[in-house]
């Protein structure tokens, strides 16, 4: 065995190495409780971006005409009020970065004429599809263990997540995530 | 020189450890601590009478239920009357106008249409609600199995739904 792989001799030092160890492993497993396995998500976004849901009129859509952009997949509803405060801000996302290439897209929960109703009230400009408990169990696959609403996910241009978010997104922390994707 | 050299390797090794913990409590936290609706929302009931159930739910601090988003469902047989809702707290939604929300502890008297005394039956509890974190639960299902009180008998203990275990 190579010297360097031998363990020291001193007992402390051994023991301190251990406790080292055990730690650099626990925070791994926190990192990796937390955000899942970098792979399992990019399998489970191409699961979304390849799924199709029907949009309003009923007409079946799929989120992979949109790559290329940087895309936010938000999963809503009508019945979820925090849900329907947060969608005036991407509203305005949209107008203002529609052109560097960043694309809303949300997935509602709900019956398509509420859907219809609440994006007329509210002047939606980017696409809804409509989905139901089906489509919350592909949020769940991304981490939405609860499968709550509302869900968020950020997916670059070549389709890999760079962010998920169960909540509200908080307007900057949505600029501070989209921007470096719009840049690159 | 030895005792230097090990203190110095274990001073390292314990930097070493609380910069990876550091990194790893350090990263932005990524959702709000939520309970799981069946724990947000406790339900549990019990039978008053072979004709009256009392349906409980218990909501944890930080949690709120509709109102107009109960239902209570058994099988064919028994049937369910208009469940007794209590008042709720008002609160205006901008979609849909005046509606009623529930903290803390609410009972509801749900009437049981055709039900015999000392049956057993299986009631099934929807309820719909959201967090103070600002996350809303799709509608979920809960639901207990009691057995009717015989014709003049106390009313039946308050029973839980049983929990699911790790794996099902």
């Amino acid at each position: 065995m190579p010297s360097f792989l031998s363990l020291p001799k001193s007992r402390a030092l051994r023991w301190g190495l251990g406790v080292a160890l055990a730690v650099v492993a626990l925070a791994a497993g926190i990192q990796v409780g937390r955000h899942g396995f970098t792979w399992g998500d990019d399998r489970a976004a191409a699961a979304l971006l390849a799924v199709e849901l029907p949009d309003p009129a009923g007409k079946p859509q799929r989120l992979d005409q949109w790559r290329g952009r940087v895309l936010v997949v938000n999963f809503w509803a009508t019945w979820c009020a925090p849900c329907r405060e947060e969608m005036p801000e991407f509203i305005r996302e949209q107008s203002a970065r529609g052109g560097r290439g960043l694309q809303f897209v949300g997935i509602a929960v709900d019956q398509p004429d509420k859907v219809v109703r609440f994006a007329e009230e509210i002047g939606l400009n980017y696409p809804t599809l409509v989905g139901g408990l089906g489509a919350m169990e592909l949020s769940r696959d991304l981490g939405n263990r609860l499968m709550a609403l509302p869900f968020t996910i950020v997916l670059d241009r070549q389709g890999r997540v760079a962010h998920t978010q169960l909540g509200p997104l908080k307007p900057a922390d949505l600029r501070r995530i989209v921007d470096p994707l719009l840049a690159g | 020189m030895r005792a230097d050299t090990t203190r110095l390797a274990i001073a390292a090794a314990g930097w070493l450890a609380l910069a990876a913990l550091a990194q790893a409590a350090g990263l932005p936290a990524v959702e709000p601590k939520l309970l799981p609706p069946e724990e947000a929302f406790r339900f549990s009931a019990r039978a008053v009478d072979a004709r009256t159930i009392e349906a409980r739910f218990d909501i944890a601090d930080g949690y709120y239920l509709y109102r107009d988003k109960f239902a209570f469902e058994t099988g064919p047989d028994v049937g369910v009357g208009a469940p007794d809702l209590p008042a709720g707290h008002r609160k205006h939604d901008a979609f849909f106008g005046d509606v009623e929300t529930y903290r803390g502890r609410i009972v509801v008297r749900v009437p049981l249409a055709r039900a015999t005394p000392g049956q057993s039956i299986v009631l099934k509890a929807a309820s719909q609600g959201c967090a103070d974190a600002g996350v809303c639960y799709p509608p979920s299902v809960q639901q207990v199995s009691l057995a009717l009180p015989a014709a003049g008998a106390p009313p039946g203990p308050v029973v839980e739904p049983r929990r699911k275990g790790l794996f099902n």
